[in-house]
């Protein structure tokens, strides 16, 4: 049965659908907060939830490669898969987004930011990961490897995210977060909350729908 | 079982001498191409003389362990191991160690003509500088022994263990290449201790996950 005819499925993509459309309709209709950056400041509502799902879900990759190894079940690998696949997508706007919010903030695109920096680094992991995945051979053995490649790529995560922040200690994190909240004002909270929700919702939408192909190709 | 295993690669490396020569003759192909290219501005090359060493370091490393993983490939040798009742993390611990030694070797070698060629003094602590080499050596073989293993059977294992050794491995070259520079600038120790701790983190993290996850990269 595809996976659109499922009515639970077509909710699931009705709800994204609609959050999306919200989410897109608050960060552009937003008062910039910064008069130098103008509406690029506006992508922080943006670029950190999906830096925060993308994170999330190569964490996912790391518990399905854990799970795959101790139960050997097929069903982990889908999902590990699956959770890696969407991870680089959001890890890529993760490394469009934030230099677009660079250049007005810093005046270069590509400050070496710790956050960004490791996002870079990840990715480039992930890349390798789904090289063999697609010429690492015998799919089973590949399967087996994926998992452990995804596990040393999250294990990573805090070295590469500690050597980089005091590799450049001079270097700020985000630029002027600061302005976006204010104590009196929490709606920029509630948006940026707002902006992760959503995205999780579409990521998860987008999980489920991969490791459906992929459990029905496996199945045939 | 674990002295067997270190004692035939070094009986192997002993008799062909193929690992330790060929690192060596990288090395110094490399150092010499870099004192080529950056004669054309030789106050600058103290500066980045301590990123340069560990680019010839994880180069090297790569040839040794892409050799070293390779003899297991010929003849089969590795089914000797796969089907005999030992536990396959300790095959991956003599395989850092072996690693670990030849890589030292082949550095003990190529770093006299790299201080000549590059006209660097050395006036610093050499115990100090033993130190950072066996750490951050230990670090990337800790890894690349984990890496070589996940490709031991997987195609195209010459591209994918740089591909996937690089990115890992990165936090180590940013930590030795601190180490070092803060080395040869004659800074105190107590300045610099922190990437030290990266750089053992590193070692014993990576060298932990390789030691449990052997069982399942390796199987028949």
């Amino acid at each position: 049965m595809p996976f659109f005819n499922h009515r639970n499925n077509l909710i699931h993509a009705a709800i994204a659908i609609v959050l999306s459309a919200i989410n897109i309709y608050i960060v552009l209709s937003l008062e910039p907060p910064n008069l130098a950056q103008g509406i690029f400041g506006n992508i922080f509502y943006i670029h950190v939830p999906v830096a925060w799902t993308a994170f999330l879900l190569y964490l996912g990759v790391m518990i399905s490669g854990v799970l795959f190894l101790t139960k050997k079940n097929k069903v982990w690998d889908h999902r590990g898969l699956a959770f890696a696949e969407v991870g680089t997508i959001f890890m890529f706007l993760v490394l469009t987004t934030g230099p677009i919010w660079a250049k007005p903030a810093w005046g270069i695109f590509w400050p070496w930011e710790p956050r960004l920096t490791t996002s870079l680094i990840l990715f480039l992991i992930f890349l390798g990961y789904f090289m063999l995945r697609e010429f690492g051979g015998n799919p089973e053995q590949v399967s087996r490897y994926a998992a452990v490649v995804g596990i040393l790529a999250f294990l990573d995560v805090p070295l590469i995210f500690l050597s980089v922040k005091f590799w450049l200690p001079e270097m700020q994190s985000h630029p002027q977060v600061g302005q976006y909240f204010d104590s009196a004002n929490p709606l920029p909270t509630y948006f940026l909350i707002f902006s992760f929700l959503s995205l999780l919702v579409v990521s998860s939408l987008m999980i489920r729908l991969r490791t459906n192909i992929l459990s029905v190709k496996e199945a045939n | 079982m674990l002295i067997h295993f270190i004692l035939k690669d070094l009986k192997i490396e002993w008799r062909s001498k193929e690992i330790i020569t060929s690192m060596f003759i990288f090395g110094l192909s490399i150092t010499l191409i870099f004192a080529l290219a950056f004669q054309v501005a030789p106050m600058l090359i103290r500066t980045f003389a301590p990123g340069l060493l560990w680019v010839v370091i994880l180069f090297t490393s790569v040839l040794g362990l892409n050799r070293l993983f390779s003899l297991e490939r010929e003849e089969h040798a590795m089914w000797s191991w796969t089907s005999a009742p030992v536990d396959r993390g300790t095959v991956y611990i003599s395989k850092v160690i072996s690693a670990l030694l030849f890589v030292l070797m082949s550095e003990i070698l190529f770093i006299v003509p790299f201080f000549i060629f590059l006209n660097l003094p050395a006036n610093f602590s050499f115990f100090q500088f033993a130190l950072i080499l066996f750490l951050g050596t230990g670090a990337i073989v800790s890894v690349g022994c984990l890496i070589s293993g996940i490709t031991l059977q997987a195609g195209l294992r010459d591209v994918l263990i740089p591909i996937l050794l690089f990115p890992s491995a990165s936090p180590v070259a940013i930590a030795a290449t601190k180490c070092t520079g803060s080395l040869f600038d004659q800074k105190p120790m107590t300045e610099w201790n922190f990437w030290l701790l990266i750089l053992g983190s590193f070692f014993v993290i990576f060298g932990m996950f390789g030691y449990l996850v052997f069982n399942r990269i390796v199987e028949e």
